[in-house]
């Protein structure tokens, strides 16, 4: 497993309060995309913040164990933390922009990241226009400033970033929620091939039950801070066992009608 | 159709400086029950179709009819009773609702400012939103948007999103409207409370008869609210026609994309992805048909002519060189597997066409 969380409990207040996320068990393997999925308030994204061990920022607790390749990270000095989180674990959420700094050229941005966990210049550069082209940017885009992209095209960087630093694992918080629907389908196309060519490991949230569908293997869905339901995402669609995910389902609109 | 159009816009045309944001719409509204859905992406000029037909931004040229009268030349009192027959919920109820304001209050303000309720000076008048005619009226219009007339004491960041847009609806239904333009009502929501909206939408439609533009990218929730619908791109009209024909068989090459890239619960409902290439350019298009770079059928004749918008079937126009084709089937998908990108798009040289499509800067001048 590369990605395991077991017992992982998030907490704004005492030991006494009730979590705002609960999570007993989730794990992510290497080469697979799994789906968390829930609605605002369910804690989906306390649960991301907490893997990259960023819910303090919040003013958060967090208690149990996230372990990658069998090493626990919670616990971990901050030192520690800062090797792995960006380098080994990536992450994109729903609003590129605020992933760069927009008074940074964008490659200013993805090099300084690069230096800062040990490439030197040369490699960095080396590096960064290497991944610009897996994801189907022309390397001359990282000249530009954040405003001068597309909501799109800053996503696709993001995820080269994460590429240019190997990264193991990417969490994906509503990557694709703030996009047109035809740029939503090249992003996800693109996490495919990272889940297929390089066996990268994704654990991707949304409140979108159709792009889980499509695009994960595995689904946990959380409501209010718990988990309702997990497991194979054709089995937790064609056979849903609790009612809420009969509702959440019944309420994605079809084109079909 | 059913005898004279509702709202009749013809040629429709706004500018922002430069930027042909909407570069001559036509389309139609019939009398209610009815539903228009005006779908596009980013940069369609959907929202400023909707905006301008509501005179909320100025248009360039083209006329906009509504019950025959021309809009664009309505002044004073005349463009204040339009203002009543024709209303607007905006996208984000967050930035519609006056924070400071109870909603109550939001609600008889906009009564009172239409003249449908007595209207009172100083203390009188924010007390008056929880009694008497006015008062009723809110409560009636709150249960309306099947929300709890208690709510009428609350503020807008202690309702959820998912009532807070029902507030909104509820205030545009305030005036008895005969026309709503919904702009994308439910993009802000969560899955269960869009379901709620659209059928409270769905109802309201029956009951009050409304004819409505609704603004939307989302291809899903457009069958059952609306008959007819026109696919937006790059300012201009792609296709239009009856929802279900559109949606069954796009005459479109950007309607099939859209359509195929919308994700489905369902694995029998998917069909094979065509995956665009780029993204649409903002500021100019380029020249001949605007959809042409990134268009998996683009041909020559396709690089230098705007495509026209025409008749390509019974009740169904589009504005596509190859539209007979696509209606009979024609897609560019790649074949089989379906999805993946086309070849030609596997590795980026600097300066080819799909890079510039991509790229908001490319039309800099």
């Amino acid at each position: 497993m590369k990605l395991e969380i077991r017992d992982l409990q998030v907490r704004f207040g005492g030991p006494d309060t009730r979590p705002v996320a609960s999570v007993p068990e989730l794990t992510v393997d290497g080469g697979e995309i799994a789906g968390l999925a829930g609605e605002s308030g369910s804690g989906k994204s306390m649960t991301i913040l907490a893997v990259l061990g960023l819910a303090g920022t919040a003013g958060a607790a967090v208690t149990g164990s996230v372990k990658l390749d069998g090493q626990e990270l919670t616990g971990l000095s901050g030192a520690a933390l800062r090797a792995i989180r960006g380098r080994r674990i990536a992450a994109i959420f729903q609003s590129p922009s605020l992933a760069f700094n927009p008074v940074f050229r964008v490659g200013q941005i993805v090099s300084r990241t690069l230096r800062m966990h040990g490439l030197a210049a040369g490699q960095a550069r080396e590096r960064a226009d290497a991944a610009m082209r897996s994801v189907l940017l022309s390397p001359e885009l990282l000249r530009r400033y954040p405003s001068q992209l597309s909501g799109g095209q800053l996503q696709r960087v993001a995820i080269a970033l994460a590429l240019a630093l190997r990264a193991e694992v990417l969490l994906a918080d509503e990557p694709t929620s703030a996009l047109d629907v035809t740029v939503q389908a090249e992003v996800l196309e693109l996490l495919r091939e990272l889940r297929d060519t390089r066996g990268m490991a994704i654990l991707f949230v949304s409140h979108d039950l159709a792009v889980i569908a499509e695009l994960c293997d595995r689904v946990t869905i959380m409501r209010a801070g718990e988990v309702v339901e997990q497991g194979p995402t054709g089995q937790v669609i064609a056979a849903p066992r609790h009612d809420y995910t009969r509702e959440l389902l019944a309420a994605v609109p079809r084109i079909g009608g | 159709m059913r005898g004279e159009a509702l709202l009749a816009v013809r040629d429709l045309r706004v500018t922002y400086g430069a930027v042909r944001a909407v570069d001559g719409v036509s389309l139609q509204i019939d009398r209610g029950p009815f539903g228009l859905a005006l779908v596009g992406e980013s940069g369609s000029g959907k929202t400023t179709v909707g905006r301008a037909i509501l005179r909320l931004v100025p248009a360039a040229g083209g006329t906009i009819r509504f019950e025959g009268q021309d809009v664009l030349g309505l002044r004073g009192r005349p463009l204040r009773d339009y203002r009543r027959a024709a209303q607007m919920v905006f996208q984000d109820a967050d930035n519609s609702l006056d924070p400071r304001m109870r909603i109550g209050a939001t609600l008889a303000e906009v009564l009172k400012a239409h003249g449908l309720a007595p209207r009172e000076a100083g203390r009188g008048a924010a007390r008056s939103a929880d009694r008497g005619p006015v008062g009723d009226r809110v409560a009636a219009l709150l249960r309306e948007a099947a929300l709890d007339p208690e709510l009428a004491s609350r503020y807008p960041h202690q309702l959820s999103g998912g009532q807070r847009q029902r507030v909104a609806i509820a205030r545009a239904l305030a005036v008895s409207p005969r026309m709503l333009v919904l702009d994308e009502p439910t993009s802000a929501l969560d899955v269960t409370a869009q379901a709620r909206i659209l059928a409270l939408v769905r109802r309201l439609r029956e009951e009050r008869e409304l004819a409505y533009l609704l603004i939307t990218h989302n291809l899903a929730i457009i069958g059952e609210l609306c008959e007819q619908a026109a696919v937006l791109y790059l300012g201009r009209v792609a296709e239009t026609g009856s929802t279900a024909g559109l949606l069954a068989r796009p005459a479109h090459p950007y309607t099939l994309a859209l359509r195929s890239a919308v994700p489905e619960v369902h694995a029998a409902a998917r069909r094979s992805r065509i995956i665009l290439s780029g993204e649409a350019p903002h500021g100019a298009p380029p020249p001949g048909c605007p959809f042409h770079p990134r268009c998996p059928v683009a041909v020559d004749i396709c690089r230098v002519s705007v495509p026209a918008l025409r008749t390509v079937a019974p009740g169904r126009q589009a504005a596509c060189h190859r539209a007979e084709e696509v209606l009979s089937g024609l897609s560019g998908g790649a074949g089989g597997a379906g999805g993946g990108l086309p070849a030609s798009q596997q590795s980026l040289p600097a300066g080819t066409a799909a890079q510039l499509a991509d790229d908001p800067l490319s039309t800099e001048p």
